[in-house]
């Protein structure tokens, strides 16, 4: 029986393919790994809108809020990131409205209310799912129930144009409504009335 | 990995998919059928369950309504009417309860019913009874004795039916004109609260009681509350309890909350819809011929148009409501001394459903210390019940 044995040229190629294999190896697993940390370290779009290294581009839209003045609701322009869909702008929207004015209007959302979710149908219908809080914290009345419906489905239809009605949902379910007053069973419709001129 | 991004970016794939489940299940929602067809003697009506449900018949005037008790949603599906003795069918929605509608060419007949379980159908024979001699026909000219009247107001309960839910239809077919008042909110439900701890729902009340007397004492009306003490009653059953008692007003009385500090006055709401413009362009139709609501649609409109009607039945008055609410406003500016800030339109949830004229009052602002101040005062609540009183009265000449 014949044992077979290994020249040293042979160990030579062994030896640098192996090493070959594996620094190709750790550079393909840092690579991946590199990319991965850096997509769980993008920050979400809302908590940092105005950074302007941001890789997508940024667009402005006037958010409406109710005013000490009069029972109109005034713009405020605010700037948000680009894209990528109508949804996902419509989102930073409503997040910026519960983050309240900058130029000291009244926050017509409880500032504890999260959005929970927020989709766009085919038809134009923008379903805005938000946390009890919007309930729970809100005073009730009919012109405190007015300013908050409002100023989302007006702000969502003033800088969206596909957005023709908008369903408030809260804790991801139907409610009647939020203090007694307007009636959230069914998707509003917005009240340009409503906006300062 | 799992970074909060990965799971956040999970979420609108569910969501969606629990959406698009939902649209296939609305598909495929139950279905109600009913049709007619024409036999020797009499008319027979099939109404087809998709699932077996508690019901019971009433018959008023030419009407034979089906009630129907249903725990889920279902659809329904009318055929073309070609009888010589049933006119429409047509349907209404309220809370758990479906009332089909069968409207005759003539309120004298005699339904009899029976059920074919298998099937899961109700089939109603309706009888034509003899035409009635000519002098009882004409009931201005000779009055009747009381029992007959009586006979003929209160049907006998149909076969297999259960009491007449319909309350207050007695009090209307005798002539007696119904208007609702309505207390805003109630029980655990307290609405608005003041900076003194003043609750909207004790100051609606105080103001509604006081407005009943004032058209009791003065008026031929029968007032109904939706509450008379402190209780909890849903904002449908409000609208359910002015369309039960055939109310020809439905008033309800709120004092206004506002995010700003200093909002203060007085305005009155009647309904807004929210709808787009195609199907206000559909409403606009039935508002300019509501005479559409008295008798139920043709046929060929069956489905969904008259889901809207008992959904929105606001939306064939709101030209009334519109006036009715120009005149209360009118008169809380002379009486109140508030400021005026008008009438306003807004999708109010107590208005959907009333179908009759209907306006929301906002007497003025709890949240406003100054005039929370006021709303407790016995003189300011008088003032109010004394200012909407006035407006009814105005409203009411102009009714025919």
């Amino acid at each position: 029986m014949k044992k077979r044995k290994i020249t040293p040229s042979q160990w030579t190629l062994l030896g640098l393919s192996l090493i070959t294999i594996l620094v190709l190896a750790a550079v393909l697993f840092r690579g991946a790994g590199g990319e991965k940390i850096k997509a769980g370290a993008a920050p979400p779009p809302s908590e940092a809108p105005a950074e302007p290294a941001a890789a997508r581009p940024t667009k402005t839209i006037n958010l409406l809020f109710p005013s000490e003045e009069d029972s109109l609701l005034h713009p405020e322009p605010r700037e948000i990131l680009a894209g990528p869909s109508i949804g996902e702008e419509a989102k930073q929207a409503v997040q910026e409205l519960i983050r309240g004015s900058g130029k000291g209007y009244i926050s017509p959302l409880p500032p504890e209310t999260k959005l929970r979710q927020l989709f766009v149908t085919k038809e134009g219908v923008a379903y805005v799912d938000l946390s009890r809080e919007v309930m729970d914290k809100h005073p009730s009345g009919s012109s405190a129930e007015l300013a908050t419906v409002y100023s989302i489905v007006n702000t969502l239809a003033v800088n969206f144009k596909p957005i023709k009605k908008v369903f408030i949902l809260v804790e991801g379910s139907e409610k009647e409504t939020l203090g007694g007053h307007l009636n959230l069973s069914e998707p509003f419709v917005p009240l340009p009335s409503l906006n300062a001129r | 990995m799992r970074g909060p991004n990965k799971t956040s970016a999970k979420h609108p794939a569910c969501f969606c998919l629990l959406f698009l489940s939902l649209i296939s299940l609305a598909a495929a929602q139950p279905t109600l059928k009913v049709s007619a067809e024409d036999h020797d003697d009499y008319s027979r009506v099939v109404l087809t369950f998709p699932s077996s449900f508690p019901y019971a018949l009433e018959k008023d005037g030419p009407l034979l309504l089906v009630r129907v008790s249903a725990t889920s949603s279902f659809r329904l599906k009318a055929e073309p009417v070609k009888s010589r003795f049933i006119k429409s069918f047509s349907w209404a929605k309220s809370n758990d309860l479906y009332i089909v509608i069968i409207e005759t060419r003539n309120e004298r007949f005699r339904p009899e019913s029976f059920e074919i379980a298998k099937k899961r159908q109700l089939v109603i024979d309706f009888y034509e009874l003899a035409e009635p001699p000519p002098n009882e026909a004409a009931p201005a000219e000779t009055p009747r004795p009381p029992a007959d009247e009586e006979k003929r107001e209160e049907p006998p309960p149909a076969p297999g039916g259960a009491a007449p839910l319909v309350e207050g239809s007695a009090a209307a077919a005798r002539g007696i004109r119904t208007i609702v008042i309505d207390p805003g909110h109630g029980g655990l439900e307290v609405g608005a609260r003041g900076k003194f701890g003043t609750l909207e729902k004790d100051v609606t009340l105080a103001i509604a009681l006081k407005l009943k007397a004032l058209v009791e004492k003065n008026l031929a009306f029968n007032v109904v509350l939706t509450r008379d003490r402190d209780l909890d009653v849903s904002l449908e059953n409000r609208a359910a309890m002015a369309n039960n008692h055939r109310a020809e007003l439905f008033i309800s009385i709120h004092a206004n909350s506002s995010l700003r500090r200093n909002a203060n006055g007085s305005e009155t709401f009647f309904l807004s819809l929210n709808a787009t413009d195609e199907e206000a362009r559909r409403l606009a139709y039935l508002e300019n011929n509501s005479a559409e609501l008295e008798k139920p649609l043709a046929p060929e409109n069956e489905g969904d148009i008259q889901m809207i009607l008992w959904d929105l039945a606001q939306a064939a008055y709101l030209k009334q409501s519109q006036r009715l609410a120009e005149i209360i406003q009118d008169e809380l500016n002379v009486l109140l001394n508030t400021k005026d800030r008008g009438i306003k339109q807004a999708p109010f949830k107590v208005l959907t459903g009333v179908a009759c004229p209907a306006v929301l009052v906002e007497s003025a602002f709890i949240s406003n210390p100054e005039e929370e101040r006021s709303l407790v005062r016995e003189a300011f609540q008088e003032n109010v019940a004394q200012a909407i009183y006035r407006g009814l009265v105005r409203y009411i000449k102009l009714l025919p």
